[in-house]
């Protein structure tokens, strides 16, 4: 897209959809906020069908509202609970194949390089704990060590959510699920330790206990992959129905997690570390 | 009828706190008045997973939010 194409033409105010004049006069197109300030813009994302107290949910709106240029985003997305309201946003989005969402993100990238060579479109990919490191798998690491300059973020809910409760190879060694109901043999991958081997230059990994934090961390993935390489967020985002997490307490089991497996851990190159500091300094300059 | 979040205004306005906007996971949904300091709540969209009566009466101890059934109308 881009900012004049988000924006509506004089005299067509009145024939627009409510929600998206609010969008264009209240929203974030064109303009930094911060994560703190979500109660006074209308947010990109919309009303979407997952389900209540979906804590995945939560961190697609607060994704949306720590994208540093929103106008410029293309999100891609694949089988699985996220593109429920990936695809509810004012944001592009895009729906391969089950797995295949860094290979098309790898092109996309590369193809709006050339089409625009001095404007910074940023890429990001968001699937689940199954579109990228299991069917996606080959797809995702072949993108990491091609060093495509896009975010991956992946957000683990450690099943197969939508399709009945099937283990994944995220799920936790010895989680009894619907349909594994023997428990699972296996160790969780290890997604973090394999995304800095195959050449992500910052990673992260996280649970969505802290808003300011996700933003922070989110930006940081987003403008490192516009210059120095790839890079990868790990995000906890409980399922309580496959889970049975009782819907007011999935804040409560996130802090949980973050206590147990999921803290806070954030590792990037030397080169990407400058590059982040350096775009950080810019973005407050022009906030001051 | 639906299961949706209700802000108590008297109780809500006596803290200028908006966490439970914060970790409310419907867009849009929790929303804060800056003006009267209290936070409110879009019935329409509220899906009722009570995540915010867990920010408000468990971790700020706060009591500000509670569940209410709703008919259609209210």
């Amino acid at each position: 897209m881009g900012l004049e194409y988000v924006k509506i033409s004089p005299g067509f105010e009145k024939y627009m959809p409510k929600d998206y004049v609010d969008l264009v006069k209240y929203g974030q197109f064109g303009r930094q906020i911060d994560v703190q300030q979500i109660d006074q813009i209308k947010e990109l994302v919309e009303e979407h069908p997952m389900c209540a107290g979906c804590y995945m949910a939560y961190f697609v709106r607060i994704f949306y509202a720590s994208l540093p240029k929103p106008e410029d985003t293309i999100v891609l997305g694949t089988a699985g609970c996220a593109r429920l309201a990936l695809s509810q946003a004012a944001v592009p989005f895009i729906y391969g194949n089950y797995g295949d969402t860094n290979a098309v993100a790898s092109g996309l990238k590369r193809a709006l390089n050339i089409r625009f060579p001095d404007k910074v479109k940023d890429v990001v990919v968001m699937a689940g704990d199954g579109g990228l490191m299991d069917i996606g798998f080959g797809m995702t690491m072949h993108s990491w060590f091609r060093r495509e300059n896009f975010t991956t973020i992946m957000v683990d809910n450690e099943v197969y959510g939508n399709t009945g409760g099937q283990e994944s190879g995220m799920s936790p060694k010895g989680v009894q699920l619907k349909m594994a109901p023997k428990g699972k043999k296996f160790d969780k991958i290890n997604a973090v330790e394999l995304a800095k081997i195959a050449g992500c230059v910052y990673v992260a990994k996280l649970a969505p206990t802290n808003p300011k934090r996700i933003a922070k961390t989110i930006k940081r993935a987003i403008l490192a992959a516009r210059e120095i390489g790839p890079t990868f967020i790990h995000i906890y985002t409980s399922c309580n129905i496959e889970y049975s997490i009782p819907t007011e307490r999935v804040l409560a089991d996130a802090k949980e997690r973050e206590k147990n497996d999921f803290g806070f851990y954030e590792w990037m190159t030397d080169e990407a570390k400058q590059y982040i500091e350096e775009q950080e300094k810019k973005m407050a300059e022009t906030k001051a | 009828m639906y299961y949706v979040a209700d802000v108590k205004e008297s109780e809500c306005a006596k803290y200028n706190c908006k966490q439970c906007v914060l970790f409310c996971p419907e867009p849009n949904t929790l929303m804060y008045n800056s003006e009267k300091h209290v936070a409110w709540v879009n019935y329409s969209r509220c899906k009722g997973c009570a995540v915010c009566v867990y920010v408000c009466s468990d971790l700020l101890k706060r009591n500000c939010i509670e569940m209410v059934m709703m008919t259609t109308g209210d």
